[in-house]
């Protein structure tokens, strides 16, 4: 079985670096044969038209996309992904600037949807088709229905400017380095908390409700009827039956959610001024920063194979038989 | 659920109200908050391409000469800065230029006259590829646009340099105006590498404000540099970039009192910004302007190397009737809510002396401009509301960038004014990149765009006939007499000349009506009342800042 597994996990790896291939170097002829000229910006009008050409000449734009894709597959094999036209600095580095934060912020939302919309659904599985159960379904679908940028605002103009208890935009306060340790830490959490309400809302109220329905399936079948005839305890039949049948399923939606969360929030990034994957990709698109753009599109693809791929790990480890099924 | 429940929410409510006391006890007092949109890439001028990273440079680096809005003429005064004084030769032929003796970088060396060589030579360096590059055409500069220091500059002292200008150039002191950067610090970096030095993000400067802090993507901080000649007590202590990526975020925080100024306000929050006590609003219009531009040659033919007329716009009578048909007076008072002006040319009101105040514009009249529609030989002949000539309807498409309301209210209203007189109007929009691009190539047939003006008055690379050495002519406008104009420009003549030059011009133009010059934009600034001194002219809001200071 594990010599089985190890030859599966190459052959998935291998089929993830040719997705990834593929997807760049898709990229790299659309972006090139897109209108727009990223050299505009630099040459001044009172430059003659011989050395305007020379400056544009000089980004090697010019020169046919088949020779451009060759030099840059060259220089990422030797880990060159090129320079950001507006950011003067290494592709990886700029993107590692922003992924960083992403990273942090997607990781913390998806904990807090899958911890809520857990908690959430156990809680409403105990009351059953009452009243409270039809209003947290209904109110999980207006919650999933509502735009980032709607909540967002909504959220800013009651806690921020009529209530005054969180700031407006930001990730730190303006005095931030002169504050104490604890304080640092209290300052974040002060600045991070309705972002990550704006962001988690939506993902919390699909979790809950793919969690719920599977719940309602499991609970329907006739060994939960025969568990409960033997006289087992709710709190087993759930615990040891119910939810791990219940939960497969979501892991896959999980995978891809975490995948998107890890590509940017950019609804989210703008409204409350955080510096993430989401404004870097677009930023760089408007600017055609053609190197960027593909090292932003690059991560975003790497992650969301990658988030996918665990996913699937987690769910050969919950279930065994699905080794092969998955892997290929 | 049990007790654990409600115990824990208590906990969170409790740590969130501790969390927003404890932000609010570390607030710094005698500084300036000011609001952008975007964070910078650079603090380095020879980089410094976005409008945010130009404000930002130029408080960190001076120049030699210190410019100011004189709103009397309408033009700029000179005044020291780097250079405590300087000597004109009689002839112009060269400038002899004294520095200040106590003006340091931020390591503590001294500002000599080597810097300000090597300030121009790396500027105008092909390799460095700065944004001033092709700058600099009164100096003598080879064949790349490089200046030719040897023969450009003499240094007699570390305190003394004379400039030497070529004899057919016209010299004055703005084409001496870039800002003077530290030789010791950055002539050990590779021309080649600048652009990508850790260096432009550990600025050595010699401004009245130095870097002192930059959390990325949140907020710049500059501190008074207490060893500038231009620091006073009184002045403000510390200025802060705050970046807020979303207007109405930053439209919020100003109203909460977190930021103390604000440019590029909109016209629509004006009102509410002026209930709030603590702010002024103010509102400059003449550095920018919105127009219809109507392309004056065949964007088919020009894309085959040839230049006819084009077919509805290649005529000025016409281009004249379509500026009569617009209501642009509706525009300005409905949406812009007059904060604003009718623009009548591309030379602005600001410039007082060179502004021809003879000139009205246009007025909005239906029948002037269908009369002059049917001189010209359209007419509606099959009464489909539509104007023909040769078979042909007049019927177009306007494009204009994406994301502006303005101009999407403008739009609407060309197309209903156009209508009216038989015009059939159809609107698109367009992502900016390529609407550039489209413009460049002269590929659009009609458009809707505006143009940042550069102070003092520039008219060649708008208006010269000269297609190829003037890109920016993007209407493709040929007048020989405008042409001559131009010319005379740039030979030396006296400012009064040069006035009477460009009244002549406005003349023309606005008799030729090569575009449909729409109306002034205003930039509208709020700031704290608390903040004294604050001069706002068209150069911006905040040149000059060190000497701003707090109301007691």
């Amino acid at each position: 079985m594990r010599k089985e597994f190890g030859k599966t996990f190459i052959k998935r790896f291998l089929s993830s670096l040719l997705t990834l291939y593929l997807l760049v170097s898709f990229l790299f002829i659309i972006i090139r044969l897109s209108p727009g000229d990223p050299t505009n910006k630099y040459v001044s009008s009172q430059l003659s038209p011989d050395l305007a050409k020379k400056i544009s000449a000089s980004f090697k734009l010019n020169e046919p996309v088949s020779d451009q894709y060759v030099a840059f597959l060259v220089n990422v094999i030797q880990g060159d992904w090129g320079t950001s036209y507006n950011y003067h600095q290494p592709v990886l580095r700029v993107v590692w600037q922003y992924f960083s934060f992403t990273f942090v912020f997607a990781l913390l939302s998806f904990i807090i949807q899958l911890i809520f919309s857990f908690y959430l659904t156990i809680f409403i599985v105990n009351k059953r088709n009452r009243l409270l159960d039809k209003i947290v379904s209904d109110m999980s679908l207006i919650v999933y229905s509502i735009p980032a940028f709607v909540l967002g605002v909504t959220l800013i103009y009651i806690f921020s400017v009529n209530i005054d208890l969180f700031p407006i935009s930001g990730l730190r306060s303006l005095d931030f380095e002169g504050m104490s340790f604890t304080s640092k830490i209290f300052d974040q959490i002060h600045h991070i908390i309705l972002p990550l309400i704006t962001l988690s809302a939506a993902g919390i109220a699909l979790f809950y409700r793919y969690l719920k329905d599977n719940i309602d399936v499991v609970l329907n079948q006739t060994y939960i009827l025969h568990l409960k005839a033997s006289g087992f305890r709710n709190k087993i039949i759930m615990t040891k039956h119910i939810l791990p049948n219940a939960v497969r399923p979501l892991i896959s939606v999980a995978g891809i959610e975490l995948g998107i969360l890890l590509g940017g929030a950019l609804i989210t990034e703008v409204i409350f001024g955080l510096p993430g994957m989401g404004r870097l990709t677009i930023d760089s698109i408007l600017a055609r920063d053609y190197p960027l753009v593909i090292g932003c599109v690059f991560t975003s693809g790497a992650v969301m194979i990658a988030t996918n791929f665990i996913a699937d790990l987690i769910k050969i480890k919950i279930d065994k038989r699905l080794t092969v099924e998955l892997m290929n | 659920m049990n007790l654990k429940t409600p115990f824990s929410f208590l906990i969170i409510i409790i740590f969130i109200f501790f969390s927003a006391c404890d932000s609010q006890n570390h607030k710094t007092e005698n500084r300036v908050v000011i609001g952008i949109s975007a964070d910078v890439q650079t603090f380095n001028p020879l980089f410094a391409f976005s409008v945010d990273e130009g404000v930002i440079t130029e408080l960190l680096y001076l120049s030699l000469f210190d410019f100011r809005w004189n709103n009397e003429k309408g033009e700029l005064d000179s005044y020291p800065m780097l250079a405590e004084r300087w000597e004109w030769a009689p002839d112009s032929s060269h400038l002899k230029i004294f520095l200040r003796k106590d003006a340091f970088w931020t390591d503590g060396e001294q500002i000599t006259s080597a810097d300000v060589v090597f300030s121009f030579d790396v500027f105008s360096d092909p390799v460095v590829q700065s944004r001033m590059y092709g700058n600099f055409r009164n100096l003598y500069f080879d064949n790349e646009n490089h200046i030719n220091i040897k023969k450009t500059f003499t240094i007699i002292s570390p305190y003394e340099l004379q400039v030497n200008f070529p004899p057919s150039s016209i010299p004055s002191l703005d084409d001496l105006s870039s800002p003077v950067l530290p030789q010791h610090y950055l002539e050990k970096i590779n021309r080649e590498e600048l652009a990508t030095s850790e260096s432009n993000l550990n600025p050595v400067s010699n401004g009245a404000y130095k870097l002192t802090g930059w959390d990325k993507n949140q907020a710049i901080t500059l501190s008074a540099d207490t060893n500038s000649f231009l620091f006073k007590d009184g002045m403000i202590a510390q200025l802060v970039f705050k970046i807020i990526p979303d207007y109405t975020s930053r439209i919020l925080q100003l109203k909460k009192g977190e930021l103390d100024m604000l440019e590029l306000v909109k016209v629509e929050d004006v009102d509410e910004i002026k209930q709030v006590e603590d702010l002024r609003v103010t509102a400059l219009s003449g550095r920018e302007y919105d127009y219809i531009g109507w392309n004056n040659i065949d964007p088919v033919a020009y894309g085959k190397g040839k230049i006819i007329p084009n077919e509805l716009f290649g005529n000025s009578r016409i281009r004249k009737a379509l500026t009569f048909a617009v209501n642009r007076k509706e525009i300005l008072e409905e949406y812009l809510q007059n904060y604003g002006q009718l623009a009548v040319t591309s030379v602005s009101p600001i410039f007082k002396s060179a502004y021809n105040n003879d000139i009205k514009p246009y007025d909005f009249n239906v029948d002037k401009a269908k009369d002059i529609l049917t001189s010209e030989g359209w007419k509606d002949n099959n009464h489909d509301g539509v104007l023909e000539k040769d078979g042909n309807d007049f019927r177009f498409t306007l494009y204009y960038p994406a994301g502006n309301p303005l101009r999407d209210f403008a739009s609407t209203v060309i197309r209903n004014n156009l209508k009216a007189v038989g015009i059939e109007m159809d609107v698109q929009t367009m992502e900016l990149n390529t609407f550039i691009d489209n413009l460049v190539d002269k590929k659009m047939d009609a458009w809707m765009a505006a143009w940042y003006i550069p102070i003092p008055v520039d008219l060649k690379n708008y208006w010269y006939s000269d297609l190829e050495a003037t890109p920016r002519n993007f209407v493709s406008y040929q007048n020989k007499e405008v042409d001559k104009i131009i010319e005379r420009l740039e030979t030396k003549i006296s400012g009064e000349k040069r006035n009477e030059l460009i009244k002549k011009f406005q003349a023309i133009i606005h008799e030729d009506e090569p575009v449909t010059f729409l109306y002034w934009t205003p930039d509208i600034c709020a700031y704290n009342k608390k903040i004294k001194n604050i001069n706002i002219t068209p150069l911006g809001a905040i040149m000059h800042c060190w000497e701003w200071t707090f109301n007691q």
